[in-house]
């Protein structure tokens, strides 16, 4: 019996030969570790494409929430949970894969990306980190301060950094260089994106209007320069250009809001709203909302429609619903797969800029010509299910309530550049009234909170402050006199 | 084969001992008085066969010639009789130290069995008896109060796992020795279980390595006894007949909002009211009707055939009891055989258990069968074998989908279908003439009719569970031995979800799918231990052990799904309309280890214990990822070299320092120590990958538990009276945490070890016999803990804060961003609307103070009575049901003056609490108050109740819908009654049948739910279990 011995080892060697190194398990396969900077394209495009915001339309005076208290309708926000930067983590990231495999061109639109974003929260907070920022993943340094606890640029700084990243994407998107694959708008066309991104540099100077005067920053003869020379810096030509994101009916590509019970049951049209376009007969009308319940009229006469009161009480405005007199959103909203496409800026709200611009006399040129343009790619874009003819559109814009009135014309074009951005540029729409004062937003309701007045900004993020506090505390001193709060004027908006 | 063939005839035929058998009388008495003894258990040890005294101390007993009789009583020391052939024996017990409470051995790690006295650390036993006859729906339910410091949250909801923590972290669960990493609790029949042993500290896990560094539950299955032939049947049938808790509605006011309801398409909007039960009031008189009730219309009205408009009818409380009458009787069968032998040489047991469980939702059920194979042989004298091998099905065709949300019913039955809806009218599920296509609800955006869910959203569940172990031992000679064990799990499931067209999930409408995940999971664990044991002199012995062990674990997963269903009602993955959506998963990991152990006994009352383990790991980075940690514990039985106080038995004192090292991060992903891109969106089938937010240090160590735990036992009057303390204090540091940075330096977490924690805490246990005369026994046992878990340094914040919790805080703490006054009350705006504050404030605490369980057990000659109470002192639990109830206008609450008003259109609610006049509040980023200059004036200002409840939930009402988590419960009550041997003579070894009862009835503070679960996110009402067990021995 004495072989029994030599079992043992027998058996742990068994045991032992069957597996696999403890070093074989040091890579991870189900998930990459690289990738094709296509890859990355097509997730940065599916977060700034997204535009749809139902809180950006309460805030904005298109909507009215009846489940409860929203705080953007009633002007209560606070605090924002974050600011944005993870989106420009896919941004460096798209920027090292490309640098790997020497594709330029995803580099130029990474550039043009970290523009978007990084406007997208100045605009929100103010001073943001922009020089230091992204050091965690740009130089895998996660120890030194300066990396983990970014300082702050004041605004007219990251501004003039955005614009001429704005510049150099533009001046180097080459159609010499490797394809543009992952492209979900554009398809990998160069020209079509460098339309977009000079377009949307207009769009920028124009949202620095009350900084016209700052020598440095230049805008308006940085506006001029690119209007002027449509070869070197071409622009959004048609809606065809527009900067959009298309849905599809295949789930998690669809219209964010198909079948989203609150919007079947809780989004009104806002009465203010519902005026300005029935004041002109604006047939948008009857794509942005359905007529009240209690209307027998039919559904083409305007007189068929009637909104909720973005600042009155909950009661107030849940009872009125419950009689019947409230417009609920239109219903492809969330009765259809696609909709519309989202906009990260269309061909429409450029044209609004450049009449703008004659306006403010920073180009040449025939205001009222941009903005019936603006008007009419607007409409086009709208026209869901062919609900309105073009003999509808021109008779719309023939109409001479509508032609640019001598001193209204700013409020003109930004009314008319707002009713185009209902329900698919995000916030852009809250800026521009900010920034211009139009359209009014009415706001003596029972409801109101802020004391009735529109909020200007967002306070930063209480992460900041546990994380990186004294840069916050300094940006904050730097800026707001009376502390980081919500109606504190921002530098762009002084 | 002689032995298969054996355990085959046993299970046929009753066995019959016959032939040279002599009847053997006499009497028992107890050595100290001469007081004769009732109740002394006699078992003959080669037949098994066993009988006890009587009143009189007597007994009868055929017995053969040669074998051998053991007497047993409680508190004395058993004696064994070699039959010859003298049938008169006269017996006098030893009472004294040789009694069961301290002489009582434990499974320790690794399946090794001690002395508790040695142990330096808190092992509980729990004796696998007392789960033949309790059914829970799992063998982890029966441990509910019985051990201190294990916690069970044992939840109401079909086929869930109850939650388990041990000293408030999820213990590993071990089965003969062998871990079982993904603690199925549905696997283990509870009949095949002989103990369960409970190691409590991290000294006591120190040998399983990381997995066990919170402790482990051990269960040891039974095996065949030497010389006995034994076939049991055990069988229980519980009925679930009523209701311990149950969410209680009102039945006042129908859907609708602003007391405004009627029908148009089920849409859910304009006059439909958003989906609330903010609605009329029903059963309202109206002249003006045919009905002479008010009228509306609704979603079942009839359509007037000329103008095709819908008639209203009468808004009535047609659904008072939708919840009974949703309900069925729920049933758990369980039943199982098992038949065992053994011999000088060897044993083998067999056994197979069914269990059938029907739920309380329509269409659901799940059943559970196991079988199991095990046995032991001595192949020579040195060479000895063991092994066991069980498998195990868990299928259901349907279970219940729980959880706060659309799938589940509880969601449309409780808290958003009103009164106005029959409930037994929806059992109608299909629009008449789209059957197949379409639900028939009274509301079409937003709910779920609830018979459709429970006969057309279908949760499919198939798992084959296999696992086992084989063990060879060989001994050298007397002192050295060797063990090699490989033991493995391993488990293939299949879960389908069939979702019909028309289900409803927030913002999703399903066009129709079909679900499936195959997943295989397997692990192995071979050990090869060498034990030398040596006994120097009386005063000195040891014991060496030293093992190299081997872990591998791999878990692949497939997930594939339609995207939406071409032919409506057709489950099958061909049958999608647009490109499958479909994933798939692969893990493995492998630890490999050294470890030793040295256990010393001296002095006769000092026992020392030493280990050491020594990991290496593939979950971490390669540079640092072998470790090595050590433990030590000492034992003093004081009261065997200390005359002490005759009123004191036994005196023990212990204590134990022991250090675990984790390199796993994330039980769940082996991967978490590399940073890799995450599969994004496909977009119209372009691909998306996107890069993760954590960054991960390069420099990763592994995790520490740094424990001391100290205790002592003490025994009373002969040790009647038994009470174990137990204090202990772990530090955890080198924590795996995702610290935030600032996300501006594009990470917003970075997981790194981080932060100190000190988890301390107190267990108590008692047990005693009050009572044990010779027809009466009273056995009683009380165990009472606590733990909490302290932040001592935030090791990556300056100001000592991790999230909101400052150094020298509890971890469990509660924060709330709802406006509050300091002395707590509610701060509303100037609209006369809830205020809310930029940064959270501290609110409470969740972990309870105290878990207590108490169990007696009554034993008057055939008949025994055992009950026990357990429950939990203090801590707060959030209930959604609570807080969804009183938004939504279901809770009973509602039920107002104010309602009325405001169904009428009036403003005239005065939410209680303040207003700030003047001044302000600032606060420090953590929440703190650095100035408060406010003055408060009561709130005067009327606000519609309704908009109120939307906005707040009655927040302010009901402590922010966080309640005491105070609650005693009845949890069970079994009443036994064994058969005397006169009536099963010739036909049963033992015969018994019992009545018993579950969750019998709660006292608790928290309203319309079951605080057992310790938190609630809608739960099923608690149901009381009743039924009867049967056990026969043959």
């Amino acid at each position: 019996m004495k072989q029994y011995k030599f079992l043992f080892p027998v058996l742990l060697l068994t045991a032992l030969t069957g597996c696999k190194k403890l070093t074989d398990f040091q890579s991870n396969p189900n998930n990459p570790t690289e990738a094709d900077p296509a890859l990355g394209l097509t997730a940065i495009e599916l977060n700034a494409f997204s535009n749809i915001s139902a809180n950006a339309a309460l805030a904005s005076r298109y909507l009215v929430y009846t489940q409860g208290a929203s705080n953007a309708q009633y002007y209560g926000w606070q605090r924002e949970s974050s600011m944005g930067y993870a989106n420009i983590t896919q941004v460096v990231k798209m920027e090292q894969e490309a640098a790997k495999v020497s594709k330029k061109n995803y580099r130029y639109l990474g550039k043009f990306f970290r523009a978007y974003y990084v406007v997208s929260m100045t605009q929100r907070f103010g001073d943001i980190p922009y020089s230091s920022m992204m050091k965690a993943i740009s130089e895998n340094d996660v120890t030194s301060a300066e990396a983990i606890r970014p300082s702050y640029d004041s605004q007219k700084d990251i501004y003039a950094g955005v614009l001429n990243d704005l510049k150099i994407a533009s001046d180097s998107l080459s159609n010499q260089e490797a394809a543009l694959n992952g492209d979900i708008i554009y398809n990998g066309n160069v020209e079509q994106w460098k339309r977009l991104i000079n377009s949307f540099t207009l769009r920028i100077l124009m949202s620095l209007s009350k900084k016209e005067a700052d020598a440095t920053l230049n805008i308006r003869q940085r506006f001029a320069e690119i209007v002027s020379n449509p070869a070197r810096y071409p622009l959004l030509q048609s809606n065809a250009d527009n900067g959009k994101l298309t849905y599809y009916d295949i789930t998690g590509n669809q219209y964010p809001f198909f079948n989203n019970n609150s919007m079947k049951t809780d989004y009104y049209l806002d009465s203010t709203f519902v005026d300005i376009l029935r004041t002109h007969n604006d047939p948008r009308l009857l794509v942005f909302g359905k007529p009240k319940p209690s209307s027998t009229l039919p559904p083409t006469d305007f007189d068929a429609y009637d909104g909720l009161r973005g600042s009155a009480t909950l009661a107030y405005n849940t009872g009125k619903r419950g009689a019947g007199n409230a417009s609920q959103i239109h219903d492809r909203y969330a009765y259809h797969a696609t909709n519309e496409p989202s906009l990260l800026m269309s061909y429409a709200e450029l044209q609004f800029i450049l009449a703008e611009a004659v306006v403010r006399g920073w180009i040449a040129g025939n205001a009222e010509t941009f903005y019936k343009e603006g008007i009419k790619a607007s409409m086009i874009f709208s026209n869901f299910n062919n609900t309105y003819t073009t003999a509808d559109i021109d008779k719309f814009i023939d109409q001479p309530s509508i032609a640019l009135q001598t001193g209204a014309e700013i409020e003109q074009i930004i009314t008319q550049k707002y009713v185009s951005m209902f329900m698919n540029t995000d916030w852009l729409p809250f800026f521009e009234q900010r920034r211009t004062g139009f359209p009014a937003f009415e706001t003596n309701g029972g409801g109101i909170l802020n004391n009735g007045r529109i909020p200007k900004r967002w306070m930063y993020p209480n992460s900041e402050y546990e994380n990186n506090g004294t840069n916050v505390e300094n940006a904050v001193r730097a800026q707001f006199s009376e502390g980081d709060n919500v109606n504190g004027a921002m530098w762009i908006l002084q | 084969m002689k032995s298969t063939a054996l355990i085959f005839i046993s299970l046929l035929l009753h066995f019959v001992m016959q032939a040279q058998d002599v009847a053997v009388t006499g009497t028992v008495r107890s050595a100290k008085d001469s007081t004769l003894l009732s109740g002394v258990s006699i078992v003959t040890l080669e037949t098994s066969k066993g009988t006890s005294s009587n009143v009189e101390g007597r007994f009868n007993l055929i017995a053969p010639v040669n074998s051998t009789i053991t007497f047993s009583y409680l508190g004395y020391i058993s004696q064994e009789i070699r039959v010859t052939n003298q049938t008169n024996i006269n017996i006098y017990l030893h009472p004294g130290s040789g009694n069961e409470l301290t002489e009582v051995v434990v499974t320790t790690a690794l399946g090794i069995k001690k002395q508790q006295k040695t142990l330096g650390y808190s092992v509980q036993e729990v004796n696998g008896e007392t789960m033949a006859k309790t059914k829970t729906t799992t063998a982890l339910g029966a441990l509910t109060g019985k051990v201190a410091g294990l916690n069970i949250n044992n939840t109401t909801d079909f086929f869930q796992s109850p939650g388990i923590s041990l000293r408030g972290k999820r213990p590993l669960i071990v089965i003969d020795g062998i871990p079982d990493p993904e603690a199925d609790a549905y696997k283990i029949n509870a009949d095949d279980i002989e103990s369960i042993s409970v190691l409590k500290g991290t000294a006591a896990g120190a040998l399983y390595g990381a997995l066990g560094v919170n402790g482990a539950i051990l269960y040891t299955t039974k095996k065949g006894a030497r010389g006995k032939v034994s076939v049991e049947f055990n069988s229980s049938t519980m009925f679930q007949p009523g209701y311990t808790v149950i969410p209680e509605v009102q039945t006042i006011y129908g859907g609708g909002d602003q007391g405004k309801y009627a029908y148009v398409n089920g849409s859910g909007g304009g006059t439909e009211g958003g989906g609330w039960i903010w609605g009329p009031k029903l059963d309202q008189r109206d002249p003006s009707t045919p009905s002479g009730y008010y009228e509306t219309t609704q979603y079942d009205s009839p359509r007037d055939p000329v103008t095709g408009q819908l008639i209203p009818t009468p808004w009535v409380s047609r659904g008072r009891n939708n919840i009974k009458h949703f309900f069925r009787t729920g049933l758990l069968s369980t039943n199982s055989v098992s038949a065992s032998i053994g011999s000088d040489r060897g044993s083998l047991r067999m056994s197979t258990n069914h269990v059938f469980q029907k739920g309380v939702v329509p269409n659901t059920s799940l059943n559970n069968s196991s079988f199991s194979i095990g046995g032991n042989y001595r192949l020579t004298d040195k060479l000895s074998m063991d092994a066991k091998l069980t498998y195990n099905r868990e299928y259901s065709d349907n279970y219940p989908t729980v959880g706060y949300g659309p799938p589940n019913y509880l969601y449309n039955l409780i808290l958003w279908i009103g009164p106005d809806v029959d409930i037994r009218d929806l059992e109608n599920y299909w629009m008449p003439g789209q059957e197949g296509l379409q639900q028939r609800n009274y509301n079409l955006s937003w709910y779920n009719n609830p018979h459709f869910i429970a006969n057309e959203l279908l949760n499919g569940y198939n798992k084959s569970n296999s696992f086992g172990q084989a063990t060879f031992d060989y001994k050298v000679n007397d002192n050295f031995s060797i063990k090699f064990r490989n033991g493995f799990n391993q488990h293939s499931t299949l879960s389908d979800l069939r979702e019909p067209k028309s289900y409803v999930a927030y913002s999703y409408i399903s066009r129709g799918n079909y679900s499936t995940t195959y997943s295989n999971y397997f692990d192995i664990n071979s050990d090869l231990i060498l034990n030398y044991n040596k006994e120097i002199s009386d005063h000195f012995k040891f014991s060496v052990t030293a093992g190299g062990a081997n872990t591998y674990r791999r878990f692949e997963s497939m997930y594939t799904s339609t995207d939406g269903l071409t032919i409506p009602e057709f489950y099958s993955i061909g049958n999608s309309i647009n490109p499958l959506v479909a994933r798939s998963t692969l893990q493995e990991r492998r630890t490999s280890s050294l470890y030793g152990m040295l256990d010393v006994e001296t002095l006769g009352f000092l026992y020392f214990s030493f280990t050491g383990r020594y990991d290496k790991t593939s979950t971490l980075p390669v540079k640092n990822n072998a470790y090595f940690y050590p433990s030590a514990g000492v034992s003093a039985v004081l009261s065997d070299v200390l005359n002490l106080p005759t009123a004191i038995s036994f005196l023990k004192l212990r204590g134990s320092w022991a250090q675990v090292n984790t390199g796993f991060i994330n039980s769940g992903n082996p991967y978490a120590h590399l940073t890799t891109y995450q599969i994004g969106t496909k977009w119209n089938n372009v691909p998306s990958l996107r890069w993760p937010n954590t960054a991960i240090d390069p420099n990763l160590v592994p995790e520490t538990v740094m424990s001391g735990e100290y205790g002592a036992a003490i025994g009373f009057l002969n040790n009647r009276i038994l009470l174990d303390v137990t204090y202990f204090r772990n530090k955890d540091y080198n924590n795996f945490e995702e610290i935030p940075l600032s996300e501006a330096s594009g990470a917003t977490y970075l997981l790194k070890n981080s932060n100190i924690y000190i988890r301390k805490g107190w267990e108590f246990m008692l047990s005693a016999y009050p009572v044990r005369n010779q027809n009466f026994k009273w056995e009683t046992s009380i165990n009472l803990s606590r733990v909490h878990t302290w932040l001592n340094k935030a090791t990556d914040n300056a100001d000592g804060y991790y999230k909101l919790v400052k150094e020298g805080q509890r971890m469990d703490r509660i924060f709330i961003t709802d406006s509050r006054t300091p002395d707590g009350q509610a701060i509303y705006n100037s609209n006369g609307m809830q205020a809310f504050e930029p940064v959270a404030q501290y609110f409470g605490h969740r972990d309870p103070d105290w878990i207590y369980g108490i169990q007696n057990t009554f034993n008057y000659k055939n008949l025994s009575l055992s009950f026990s109470f357990d429950g939990r002192l203090g801590g707060l639990i959030y209930s959604t049901t609570n807080q969804k109830m009183w938004w939504g206008g279901t809770a009973k609450g509602t039920v107002t003056a104010d309602r009325d008003e405001a169904n009428a259109g009036n403003s005239t609610y005065i939410g209680p609490g303040v207003v700030v006049t003047s001044g302000s509040v600032e606060y420090d980023k953590y929440g703190n108050i650095l100035s408060d200059t406010r003055r408060f004036e009561q709130n005067t200002t009327p606000v519609n109740y309704i908009s109120f409840m939307q906005t707040t939930s009655g927040n302010m009402l009901n402590n922010y819908h966080y309640y005491s988590g105070t609650y005693l419960k009845m949890r069970e009550l079994v009443f036994t009654y064994n058969l005397p041997q006169r009536w099963t003579k010739g036909f049963f070894n033992s015969a018994s049948l019992s009545l018993i009862g579950n969750n019998l009835f709660i006292l608790s503070k928290i309203p319309n739910v079951d605080p057992d679960a310790e938190s609630d996110n809608l739960q099923t009402p608690s149901m009381r279990s009743i039924g009867f067990n049967i056990n026969l021995k043959f």
